[in-house]
């Protein structure tokens, strides 16, 4: 096991971001970490690269405790947001990554794989958004760790950058690294994890493998007006939106089939995907219900 | 070594690419000195004193802006949580600003040294230099951690503008700018409690060549446990509330 929560609870001022959270992530998988904003993905990512310590429980990294410099040897973290200190160069930057590490990537290297070649003298102040966050990305990799822990790294990149940043993901691991990934987007945790961890309201809301999870938080919405609905399957839940009603399922082409066949007069069909984070709290409601 | 060295390299280059920092610390404190003291020191001993009172003003400048305005920019920059992350322990870090204060403040008063030795009667025995460097060194450490214990006490956005709202008071009624028994008699009656006058004292003896009086060095000593104490509990403070 490379790195381990155990049953962490961490209070950040008035919030209790993190309430009894377990967590493992064995050597050379990748492991998504899959939640809606404030669910406490970065509070534990945070516990996990050593920033801060659990009110209660315990967090380790190869055995040892994350605020101890030492352990952190084998880990490479990106940054949430990309706030280099506005007068370095993309080279500076890269270098003082480099001196903490025994065999880092050369700067070489390390700029082509992430589409940023010629970019070393640049000052970080002038790269675009998405040079900057694949700069960003690329700080994890440069210590060639073996654990790297990659916070929302796609955030705000464009389709092609996202695709290009996957590819060195995989790369990454085909050499036997490992990865810890937080993110927004389902289809990020689908292509690339082994497993992925869902996080709501600081705790752990179901695990599994993408395909699993995705059955599960892959909803849509069925909104239309009816006197009265019939007796339908897969429903996940069922609210009133004005006039309308709104069906949460999982598939809804069977519900629209269903529907019609009941012979029942409806009108104002409408069909809407559920973002994640809409599915999330539906999820999350019925199970506290 | 590598280690202290590259963080040092990044501090460095990170404030002297800072215009906003490096002309007001390195030209305001010669500048004030040529405008206010320079054309009334007619002899030796008033060029020491004075040159001694804007070198500490020099030092105070660098090392309580270095470690307040920059300390509270970085709690704002999510860039310094990154840096936190690499395996280095805290002191490399710290080293480096610390040295990299060093290296600026001793800069600031060479400035100062230089301008004073063309424009007033300024003589100091190079045997006089250790003690000089010794109470320069303590005021800085001392006005390093008033820095940061500022910067974690108020909110970043308030940083400057309360620096400098303690910053030039405590210069001035420290008596940084003009000899004590010049002050404003109200002024005169509460300065020996301040920080800065304490220093102050410590910088005078130096330069004059008189026996330092052990009191002022307990004060310095008492101001920088505080500020130490202070910055400490700001700083975990900040941890607990800050995402």
């Amino acid at each position: 096991m490379i790195a381990t929560v155990e049953d962490a609870y961490k209070r950040l001022g008035k919030v209790q971001a993190l309430r009894g959270v377990t967590l493992e992530v064995r050597e050379g998988e990748l492991l998504a970490l899959l939640g809606p904003n404030g669910a406490g993905k970065t509070t534990l990512v945070s516990l996990l690269v050593g920033l801060r310590s659990p009110d209660r429980g315990q967090v380790r990294l190869a055995g040892r405790d994350p605020r101890n410099p030492e352990a952190r040897r084998i880990l490479g973290v990106t940054p949430q947001s990309t706030g280099f200190p506005p007068n370095l160069r993309v080279g500076e930057v890269v270098e003082l990554v480099q001196a903490h590490y025994s065999r880092p990537l050369k700067t070489g290297d390390v700029l082509e794989r992430f589409g940023l070649t010629n970019l070393e003298r640049r000052s970080v102040s002038d790269l675009s958004g998405g040079q900057a966050r694949r700069l960003a990305v690329a700080l994890a990799f440069v210590g060639n760790p073996r654990l790297a822990v990659l916070d929302e790294p796609t955030t705000g990149l464009d389709v092609e950058s996202r695709r290009a940043l996957w590819e060195q993901i995989k790369t990454f691991r085909s050499a036997g690294g490992t990865v810890l990934l937080t993110t927004h987007y389902l289809e990020e945790a689908e292509e690339l994890a082994d497993r992925v961890v869902v996080l709501a309201r600081g705790k752990v809301l179901t695990r599994g493998s993408p395909n699993e999870i995705k059955r599960r938080v892959n909803l849509q919405r069925v909104l239309l007006r009816i006197r009265q609905l019939p007796q339908l399957n897969g429903v996940e839940k069922i609210e009133r939106e004005g006039d309308r009603f709104v069906i949460w399922t999982h598939d809804s082409d069977a519900l629209v089939r269903e529907l019609v066949m009941s012979g029942l007069a409806f009108s104002n069909l409408e069909v809407l995907p559920a973002s994640l984070e809409e599915a999330f709290l539906a999820v999350l409601n019925e199970e506290e219900s | 070594m590598k280690l202290l060295l590259a963080h040092t390299k990044v501090e460095l280059l990170t404030l002297l690419r800072t215009p906003g920092f490096l002309i007001p610390t390195m030209i305001f404190p010669s500048m004030f000195f040529l405008m206010f003291a320079a054309p009334n020191l007619l002899n030796t001993y008033a060029a020491n004193f004075a040159t001694g009172s804007f070198m500490a003003f020099a030092v105070f400048t660098v090392t309580f802006f270095q470690f307040g305005v920059g300390t509270a920019n970085e709690r704002e920059n999510p860039w310094s949580s990154f840096v936190r992350t690499l395996p280095a322990h805290p002191i490399y870090r710290n080293g480096g600003k610390v040295l990299t204060a060093a290296a600026l403040a001793m800069l600031a008063a060479l400035v100062l040294v230089v301008v004073a030795h063309f424009t007033t009667p300024l003589d100091l025995p190079l045997a006089s230099w250790p003690r000089i460097f010794l109470a320069l060194a303590a005021g800085g450490v001392m006005m390093g951690m008033l820095g940061t214990a500022l910067a974690y006490l108020v909110t970043p956005k308030a940083a400057l503008p309360l620096a400098n709202l303690i910053y030039l008071p405590l210069a001035f009624m420290g008596g940084m700018w003009m000899p004590p028994s010049m002050l404003p008699k109200a002024v005169q009656t509460f300065s020996p409690y301040l920080p800065s006058r304490q220093w102050m004292e410590l910088v005078w003896a130096a330069m004059s060549g008189k026996q330092w009086n052990s009191s002022h060095w307990l004060a310095v000593a008492g101001f920088i446990l505080i500020f130490v104490l202070l910055a400490g509990w700001a700083q975990q403070r900040d941890e607990r509330i800050r995402f």
